[in-house]
């Protein structure tokens, strides 16, 4: 996202300098338009991230996290930064976790299971995603 | 003293699904250990499991929280002050 916000604000502004009319106001105009156009991609972005989210059977609810905070939430999760929060936590704790001789983390997914619901969590992206689902019990079947 | 528990330990490494098994006390002191889980694992199975305890208001619901992977899963949960941690292969 940082080499996006580069990039146009480099364009607009060799843009400007190019057609001669370069001045105070004109400048202003050229960082404008470049903070709505990373504004526009930013929202883009975030919505193709959640739109699967949504489609996931059961869900209650869903957090999309990053180092700066919570980018996405709805549902029963919407606007929850106490669980965001933990989760997070969580997740730095469970990334320290070796098996022996193992050099990444020993997991691609982390399951929080609760009586009537259960947190799963993933990280793609530099992002983690966290989904409240519903706890379907199902009771072991004897062979 | 630690005989029993070392009987379940050993009684829980039966099972040819499960490839270790690890308890700790609540401040990540092992007290028992077999397979591919160890004494470098205490710690963090002990901070796991007191971090997932803020996630429910309901006190007599444990959570137990799954570090899932291709080659296996492990599982950890807290019973009163003994944390559990077991290495399953996936099935």
């Amino acid at each position: 996202m940082a080499s996006i916000n580069a990039y146009i604000l480099i364009y607009c502004d060799s843009a400007l300098c190019k057609s001669n009319v370069f001045s105070g106001s004109y400048c202003c105009s050229g960082y404008i338009v470049a903070y709505i156009l990373c504004t526009v991609v930013r929202l883009i972005t975030t919505s193709t991230l959640t739109q699967g989210l949504e489609r996931i059977p059961d869900q209650l609810g869903y957090l999309v996290i990053s180092e700066d905070g919570v980018l996405a939430s709805a549902g029963e999760l919407e606007n929850d930064e106490h669980t965001a929060g933990v989760i997070m936590q969580m997740m730095r704790t469970a990334c320290r976790f070796r098996l022996q001789g193992a050099a990444e983390p020993p997991f691609k997914r982390m399951s929080v299971m609760l009586e009537d619901y259960v947190y799963t969590v993933t990280v793609s992206g530099q992002k983690v995603f966290v989904v409240k689902r519903q706890n379907n019990h199902r009771e072991p079947v004897v062979v | 003293m630690e005989s029993t528990l070392e009987l379940h330990l050993d009684d829980t490494m039966k099972n040819p699904a499960i490839i270790g098994v690890l308890c700790t006390d609540q401040q990540g002191h092992i007290l028992g250990c077999r397979g591919s889980l160890s004494d470098e694992h205490g710690g963090v199975v002990s901070v796991l499991a007191r971090q997932v305890a803020s996630l429910t208001k309901d006190p007599t619901d444990s959570p137990t929280v799954c570090l899932e992977s291709d080659s296996g899963n492990i599982l950890v949960r807290a019973h009163g002050t003994i944390t559990v941690a077991v290495h399953k292969m996936s099935s």
